[in-house]
């Protein structure tokens, strides 16, 4: 008989300041050994019950709570939080804001230098975490030269250095690309074969298909549906569609794509005719040495560019999905088309206009995907307005009524939820006037009904004759509202085609 | 060769050059103490291989200390000069202390910093705080570079000509995602075992070695010395 380890009883919660409750009366047992998944929309309230079983809340973010919460069979309420430090390991969303140190070494040992263990130990399980993880190469580095994939595997090793007998993971593949999923998924495997417990609250759901044992949906705050791992297996896509659920399965088309193992050149390219033309995109973060001029970068530096794209013609007011590896060169590709990179040479001829340097700032316009960088006033109108040379206050309503957000004109758009601040940025970039919109994976981290909304407005923008280009991870963001994909590889376009 | 200095010993560093900064050398006996002190910690950057930023340090305040002592006289006037005069004093007072805390944060790894506090007695609350502001400086930087690329788009880097504005766009996004990072950073810290009452340990052995001791000597000697040749003589 497997003991029990985590007991929630009964609990309400709702955050200081909150208007609603965040959860209402969970009551949830998970068994020693055992790999539950905890899946449902935003604000679902899974992360809350991640926080309850690490005791962040009641103890770091306060609020109202009624119940109770055991785990290894001290009432986390009464518990204070670094004794819970040895206990309960959490692996959180975002890798950039997980880190106390700033070398990979001193991060490992972070969490059983905290707990007071003799030097000599901590370095052995260090050796030991190491040796399991296989992160031998990451060892003696700075944490901010890390891929966010890297960076994930040295908070995961972070968190196993303090043996932890459960371990919480709240949607940890949000920041990753396909390769650092499966690193991730070997690490969930490795855990689970030692016996730990693992709660995982995740929106992407092929990845974990194989390893859960028990799955929880939660809505509205509550736990709605429990399936086994069988059941779960068993849903069909319409039902887990039904449920807002991104899907448990990754079609054949898109898993080739995303593991870059499409051969190239069988793909052939699309036939356009009236497109936006890109022309000598060539660029690299290195500098060939320069005494007074800086040297332009040409096709003749080959293999230094890290990016060479000699000729690409992207058809108008389509969609085109952006793909490939984390750090093969998709976001500089964007960086350079919007012009952000001036260093890069490159020229965007639309309607027979070219646009160089500086100029093609105005002619493209990125959505960055954290959207807090992009919002610099007060007030949603204003935000807009900032974007447009001759201010035009209807024209400006006009934009904000076809994105649904003319009633919160007057608000700060802070005080916006995820979503609606992304959609002030792409107001500010349709009133820029820009052709070309550039979005740098704008799902990450979404559930399906948002997800499914942002590509609703992708093809919204596409429909109104904007071109766009979306870098994505999401094979179901591509399934949806991509009309071509484009497989950048090492900095080379590696393939551009329709999505049959 | 890179000299291994305690944190502590830094720690003092700091604090002897700050104190020298404070009081005006007045003799070329003073200057000249001043200068010695300010070579040590180039002197260590060099050592360290961060040849580029000792080289711009030793170049920055070599030019301030030449223009001072044969451009600049008390009759020098006009705009220009009253400029260049603001500029090398300011260099040239100042800079020692800026080099020195430079070369500590560059050569400081954090867990190191914590345990030389710790054995210094400092309440944890401080240490911790301090250990939060070295973790923040880089992430600061990151921060503000997608601002700044945010800003280039949208065409704003100016402000629209309104300096209160070219401020205000951006400390805004940056004290939000700073505020959301330092929030989740604490989370983190927290379910890994910080603050708690068991007593901290560290893997880094801390010892104090000869270079330390020579140090901390020569820069006490040093701040005597000035003490003593500016107040008493």
């Amino acid at each position: 008989m497997m003991q029990t380890v985590v007991e929630i009883r009964n609990v309400t919660h709702r955050y200081k300041g909150a208007g609603e409750d965040s959860l209402t009366g969970v009551s949830l047992t998970v068994k020693e050994g055992e790999t539950l998944l905890l899946c449902g929309a935003s604000g679902s309230g899974k992360t809350s019950v991640i926080r309850l079983v690490n005791g962040l809340i009641p103890h770091y973010y306060k609020g109202k709570m009624t119940g109770e919460v055991f785990v290894e069979g001290q009432e986390v309420a009464k518990t204070e939080l670094h004794e819970l430090a040895g206990v309960v390991g959490t692996v959180f969303q975002n890798p950039r804001s997980q880190f106390f140190s700033v070398d990979t070494d001193g991060e490992i040992v972070f969490g059983p230098e905290n707990i007071g263990l003799d030097p000599g130990e901590i370095r052995l399980r260090k050796e030991m975490i190491v040796e399991q993880m296989g992160i031998e190469k990451l060892l003696g580095r700075s944490l901010f030269e890390l891929s966010g994939g890297e960076k994930q595997r040295i908070a995961c090793a972070s968190v196993a250095a303090l043996l932890p007998g459960i371990i919480l993971l709240d949607e940890p593949s949000s920041n990753l690309d396909w390769e650092a999923i499966e690193k991730l998924h070997e690490i969930i495997r490795e855990w689970k074969r030692q016996g730990k417990t693992i709660i995982i609250s995740e929106h992407r759901l092929w990845y974990l298909k194989d390893i859960v044992d028990r799955v929880i949906y939660m809505e509205g705050g509550h736990i709605e549906r429990e399936w086994t791992a069988e059941e779960f297996g068993r849903l069909s896509e319409a039902e887990t569609r039904a449920l807002q659920l991104r899907p448990t399965a990754v079609s054949e088309h898109f898993s080739a794509a995303f593991q870059d193992k499409v051969d190239s050149n069988n793909s052939v390219r699309p036939d356009v005719s009236d497109g936006i033309e890109l022309k000598d995109f060539y660029f690299s973060y290195v500098h060939k040495p320069y005494v007074l001029w800086k040297k332009k970068f040409s096709a003749a530096d080959g293999d230094a560019l890290s990016l060479c794209i000699p000729e690409l013609i992207l058809p108008k007011g389509k969609v085109i999905g952006v793909i490939g590896k984390n750090g093969t060169g998709k976001s500089t590709f964007l960086r350079c088309i919007c012009g952000l990179e001036k260093d890069c040479t490159g020229i965007i001829t639309v309607d027979g206009k070219e646009y160089k340097g500086k100029r093609r700032i105005g002619v493209s316009y990125m959505v960055m995907q954290d959207v807090n960088h992009q919002l610099f006033t007060d007030s949603v109108e204003s935000e807009v307005l900032l974007s447009m040379k001759e201010k035009d206050a209807e024209r400006c309503h006009e934009i904000l009524d076809s994105l649904g957000l003319l009633e919160y004109k007057d608000t700060h758009p802070m005080a916006l939820s995820g979503g609606q601040k992304q959609r002030v940025a792409i107001a500010s970039a349709v009133a820029a006037g820009a052709k070309l919109l550039l979005f740098d994976e704008p799902t990450s981290g979404l559930d399906h009904a948002h997800m499914k909304k942002v590509g609703e407005l992708l093809k919204q923008l596409a429909d109104s004759g904007s071109t766009v280009l979306v870098s994505t991870h999401d094979p179901e963001l591509l399934e949806q509202c991509c009309d071509y994909e484009l497989c950048i590889r090492k900095g080379r376009a590696a393939y551009f085609r329709t999505i049959a | 060769m890179a000299l291994k200095l305690d944190p502590r010993t830094k720690l003092f560093m700091i604090f002897a050059v700050s104190a020298v900064v404070m009081m005006s050398a007045t003799t070329p006996f003073l200057w000249m103490l001043r200068i010695a002190m300010t070579m040590v910690p180039i002197g260590l950057l060099t050592l360290e291989k961060k040849y580029a930023s000792a080289f711009r340090f030793l170049l920055l305040y070599s030019a301030a200390l030449v223009l001072l002592f044969t451009c600049i006289s008390e009759q020098s006037e006009g705009f220009l000069m009253a400029l260049l005069l603001g500029y090398c004093c300011i260099i040239a007072q100042f800079m020692p202390a800026m080099i020195t805390a430079w070369y500590v944060v560059r050569t400081t790894r954090i867990d190191e910093f914590v345990s030389a506090m710790q054995r210094m007695h400092v309440p944890d609350g401080i240490t911790i705080s301090l250990a939060v502001v070295m973790r923040f400086f880089p992430t600061i930087r990151e921060e503000y570079a997608s601002i700044r690329d945010a800003m280039k788009m949208r065409e704003i880097m100016l402000g629209g000509g309104n300096a209160a504005r070219m401020v205000e766009y951006r400390m805004i996004p940056l004290l939000f995602s700073c505020v959301n990072i330092g929030d989740e950073l604490s989370a983190a810290a927290i379910t890994r075992g910080l603050g708690g009452k068991v007593k901290r340990t560290s893997v880094e052995a801390l010892n104090m070695g000869m270079q330390d001791y020579m140090t901390i000597l020569f820069f006490s000697a040093a701040l005597i010395l000035f003490m003593v040749f500016k107040y008493l003589k």
